[in-house]
């Protein structure tokens, strides 16, 4: 069994609007791209770090009415904006960290997406920009 | 000067202040916040000539 889990519940800001009631889902992936160093005399392949290429992909529930999600996203779609997420909605401390994009772009969002019978939802995903991790 | 509108973003009323990588244009777009931002007046210019100015003689 599991010493320590933890239940989903994390805080999403986006461009300082808090939108954490209409998402239900959030991957914050940090990457870089992983340089070839090997060299003669190598037994084993290894890599360095090149440039970041971070990602967030959320899913948010749509909304029309005033100050929600469609009127948070709108106008940041084809620009880069900030995004912030925490672990939970908690004050931020080493054991809640925000981790933060700056300047990650939203290339695509999509405005409608209605089903019969279901609650409209949207998955989007804000590509690039500089990752910092902060715990005070 | 902005006045937040929406509580997503903070208490109704009080001042936002923005950081350097906000999208300001599109808060105020979405609703969120006012900006109390007026235009400038600019300084009168008065030109008519004081009674008591003195002339100018080349």
């Amino acid at each position: 069994m599991a010493t320590s889990t933890y239940l989903s519940n994390p805080s999403v800001t986006v461009n300082s609007v808090d939108l954490t009631d209409q998402c239900h889902a959030a991957t914050l992936t940090v990457k870089y791209d992983a340089l070839e160093s090997t060299a003669f005399g190598g037994t084993s392949r290894v890599y360095t770090a090149g440039l970041g290429d971070h990602e967030l992909t959320v899913e948010f529930y749509m909304s029309y009415a005033a100050s929600e999600t469609y009127a948070t996203l709108a106008s940041l779609v084809g620009t880069a904006t900030t995004v912030v997420v925490k672990p939970t909605a908690s004050a931020v401390s080493a054991l809640n960290p925000s981790m933060t994009l700056v300047g990650t772009f939203l290339e695509a969002l999509p405005v409608l997406d209605a089903k019969l019978g279901e609650l409209s939802s949207i998955s989007l995903t804000f590509k690039g920009g500089t990752y910092a991790a902060a715990s005070s | 000067m902005y006045t937040i509108i929406s509580s997503r973003i903070g208490t109704p009323g009080d001042v936002f202040t923005p950081t350097d990588d906000t999208n300001v244009d599109a808060l105020i777009e979405g609703g969120f916040i006012s900006s109390d931002k007026s235009a400038a007046k600019s300084a009168k210019t008065n030109t008519t000539k004081a009674p008591d100015a003195p002339s100018i003689e080349e």
